[in-house]
């Protein structure tokens, strides 16, 4: 017999899979560790997935926000809710929460975006858009 | 007579907003284009406009005679409208 593998969940949010924590169970609301989406825990015919509980609303691209901002220690500025705005308008017109600073609405781009999620912060201060900063 | 002002802005874009905002402040008289409001024909050839003026995909875009602003830069646009 071949040793287990872990477990992983995937997120529908930033498509990639994150590990199975001891003692979670179906049902259970999680964080995403890559992007801060609120996940409730779904065995499905593939495995393990987090579903959006608050799929398209207000409240979750809020609390995604700010999740993300304190898994990596990043902090806002004064055009955080003129970009929410822009997100949710995004999300009005495309169906989901894409930058409101490009022109692509695609997963790549869903926030936070991938360069985000890939160090762009670290780089250069700030995501393309500057909803998350380095904390100064 | 010189050119309208011309602003390639994303509506839901807010420093697009901020742009225009600080042109109404100052009672510019200019073109906006919402390049993701338009049909596809249209976005595409907006899009190669900006490209050429800038060599990327960034917003706003503001033309003002010969100057290209690209981000909402209130200090070139003071210089490119000379107020």
């Amino acid at each position: 017999m071949s040793a287990e593998q872990p477990e992983r969940v995937f997120c529908p949010v930033c498509l990639a899979k994150f590990k199975f924590a001891n003692g979670w169970k179906e049902g259970d609301t999680v964080i995403c560790p890559i992007c801060g989406q609120k996940l409730r825990l779904r065995r499905g015919p593939e495995g393990w997935v987090g579903d959006r509980p608050e799929k398209g609303s207000e409240k979750e691209i809020r609390e995604r926000a700010e999740e993300y901002a304190r898994l990596r220690g990043y902090v806002f500025n004064e055009i955080k809710e003129e970009l929410i705005q822009g997100l949710i308008a995004k999300n009005r017109r495309f169906g989901d929460f894409y930058c409101p600073c490009r022109m692509e609405h695609n997963p790549e781009y869903q926030c936070p975006c991938k360069p985000t999620r890939g160090g762009d912060v670290e780089k250069n201060g700030r995501c393309y858009c500057g909803f998350f900063w380095k904390k100064a | 007579m010189a050119k309208k002002p011309k602003v390639y802005a994303l509506s839901t874009c807010p420093y697009c907003k901020r742009t225009r905002r600080f042109l109404d402040a100052h009672r510019v008289d200019y073109e906006c284009i919402e390049v993701d409001q338009l049909d596809d024909a249209k976005q595409d050839q907006a899009l190669e406009e900006i490209k050429k003026l800038t060599g990327k995909q960034s917003f706003p875009v503001v033309v003002i005679g010969d100057d290209i602003i690209v981000g909402h830069d209130e200090d070139k646009l003071r210089r490119a409208l000379k107020i």
